[in-house]
């Protein structure tokens, strides 16, 4: 634990009744931009939620650049911003009166916050329909207005929740795009959580992985992905001994029939299954990376 | 494109941030402003605006009469606050949920609390500003009344040497009754998840709390009798402005019938508006959302 660390955790439990939302998470974050993913009710929120001093931990303790979230919550507040996954705005005011409030309650003066507050605005491209009122938005302009006042006060952490919940596909490109230009190029710690492992691959440098409360995976995003990546390998017709000639190449090897499933462990998994085609001569039809959704990665892991 | 736009936008701030207290009077005065509907829609003045009107009028109108007729005793404080009560009822039913039951509903409840504020800050601010907005509609009427006293006579210096005691009264009462109101008000719409609730709940409160009133002054004799006036929220706030503009309640009416000491008003309205704070802030006492 050291007072550069972004985000450590120490034995953070957090259980309602029976329910193990965070079950004895242990890390030590790094500044930079770090992914945070599980499946739906992993305890991604509650993870967030207890940094904010929102929720109280069951057990453990945690702190945020230094700060510990049970004796110091104010001070974590003061260079945290915040952007939840639900809804969390006003409807009849206006997008630049109520970030500009938020920024005042961060403790900017009146005209500053004014300022930032049109400035955050433009950041997120709101700039035109910044007087209008939020309840005349659509959901990714409020999801816009959600990311402004998390900065309106130039927090040192951002801490956004599922930011492209609700998105269509455009516009969660467009929110990435966003959420990636914040991290990168203006030094703000970001910690984003996202049930979609593609969203923290594009954005992200370092992954925790939590299931049921518990760390599965925390470290780079490149070994996380590539240790778990799974490629396709379809023929045209039923080949028996191609899977047995992988496996006694060494490959882990699954399915049967015409599509095989290989784990892909580096470059030369490729070159293996070529070859080993080749030597059958296999009608191979179709070789790609399969697109992993999260619960598998964890049953993979585990099993 | 886009995202050249993008790219003018953010700058680091290093300017000055201020402290907690700051973060109160920000939260106090929005609030102040969101009780009255400034910045709003129209729907939002609508109450703000029909309180107003009713609380103001008989202090316009008593103004006018006596500028009329020259009777300047025309104009009378002492019943202002009963008469009034039914008004402010309307108003922190409304306005409590405004405050209170939006940032529930809207989920900013958890935007407030994640900035430099602890939840009974929020509270506080929050109470703090209905109260104040509920002087704004109880005590100016009374001021108003103040001005005609004062200069309506032919010598105004005159009449406000001899008028300017009241003031203690109209501050002070003012003050206690809006804390008294405001208090009630937001602990009841604590316990509401929606706005529609919160609002009912206040309003049953005060057109109930008379009928139970009602009931009680059948079903008791004697001195417990003289003591259930004290269940009526309308009937206290009347009380405790007759003993403070010391004036003698009619023997008809029911404050007068009963003939408790004028303190005991005062107290009950404290005591009163002091456990409704103590419930609103157990609510918040947890930082959670």
């Amino acid at each position: 634990m050291t007072s550069t660390s972004l985000i450590s955790a120490k034995d953070l439990t957090k259980h309602y009744g029976d329910v193990h939302a965070l079950d004895g998470l242990t890390c030590d974050v790094a500044p930079g931009v770090v992914g945070f993913v599980g499946a739906n009710g992993a305890g991604k929120t509650t993870f967030l939620r207890i940094l904010l001093g929102l929720l109280e931990s069951t057990s453990g303790t945690a702190s945020v650049l230094g700060f510990d979230i049970a004796s110091q919550a104010l001070e974590v507040r003061k260079v945290v911003g915040y952007m939840p996954e639900h809804d969390c705005l006003p409807l009849d005011v206006s997008a630049t009166e109520f970030v500009s409030h938020m920024g005042e309650m961060s403790g900017l003066p009146f005209t500053a916050a004014r300022e930032r507050a049109a400035e955050m605005l433009r950041h997120v491209g709101l700039h035109e329909e910044r007087y209008r009122l939020i309840g005349s938005y659509s959901t990714g302009m409020k999801q816009r207005v959600k990311l402004a006042q998390a900065l309106v006060h130039d927090p040192r952490l951002l801490l956004l929740d599922e930011p492209t919940n609700g998105l269509d596909p455009e516009g969660r490109d467009e929110m990435l795009e966003l959420v990636e230009r914040t991290g990168r190029s203006f030094g703000i710690s970001l910690l984003l959580t996202s049930h979609l492992l593609g969203e923290i691959e594009r954005v992200c440098e370092t992954v925790i992985a939590i299931d049921a409360g518990k760390l599965q995976y925390f470290g780079g995003v490149s070994a996380f992905t590539n240790r778990t990546q799974v490629l396709m390998v379809d023929t045209d017709d039923e080949l028996p001994e191609f899977a047995a000639k992988l496996r006694a190449r060494g490959l882990d090897v699954d399915g049967a029939g015409v599509r095989l499933r290989v784990a892909l462990k580096d470059d030369a998994t490729y070159d293996v299954v070529r070859d080993v085609a080749a030597e059958l001569n296999a009608p191979l039809a179709r070789m790609e990376l399969e697109r992993h959704r999260l619960e598998e990665l964890f049953v993979t892991r585990s099993g | 494109m886009a995202s050249t736009i993008y790219d003018l936008g953010y700058q680091r701030y290093d300017g000055a941030r201020l402290g907690r207290g700051y973060s109160f009077r920000t939260l106090w005065w929005y609030s102040v402003k969101a009780a009255f509907g400034s910045g709003r829609g129209e729907q939002a003045r609508r109450v703000p605006i029909l309180v107003a009107a009713i609380t103001f009028l008989p202090a316009l109108v008593q103004v006018g009469v006596a500028s009329a007729s020259g009777m300047i005793n025309f104009i009378s404080y002492g019943n202002y606050l009963e008469f009034a009560s039914y008004a402010i009822a309307l108003f922190v039913a409304a306005q409590a949920a405004e405050l209170l039951v939006n940032d529930k509903q809207n989920g900013t409840l958890a935007l407030y609390l994640s900035r430099p504020i602890g939840a009974t800050d929020y509270a506080l601010a929050k109470l703090a500003a209905l109260t104040t907005a509920t002087v704004v509609i109880v005590m100016g009427p009374q001021l108003l009344l103040f001005l005609g006293r004062v200069f309506l006579p032919d010598k105004p210096w005159t009449a406000f040497k001899e008028e300017w005691m009241k003031l203690l009264p109209i501050v002070g009462g003012s003050l206690l009754v809006s804390f008294f109101f405001a208090a009630i008000a937001l602990a009841l719409s604590s316990f509401a998840m929606r706005r529609a609730f919160a609002s009912a709940s206040v309003i049953a409160f005060f057109l109930l709390t008379p009928a139970l009133y009602a009931v009680a002054d059948t079903i008791t004799t004697g001195a417990l009798r003289r003591w259930v006036v004290m269940i009526n929220p309308v009937l206290v706030v009347s009380g405790y402005s007759k003993w403070l503009f010391e004036l003698e309640a009619s023997r008809r009416s029911v404050v007068g019938r009963a003939d408790l000491p004028g303190q005991a008003y005062f107290w009950v309205v404290l005591g009163a508006s002091l456990v409704a704070s103590g419930v609103l802030l157990s609510r918040y006492r947890k930082n959670e959302t």
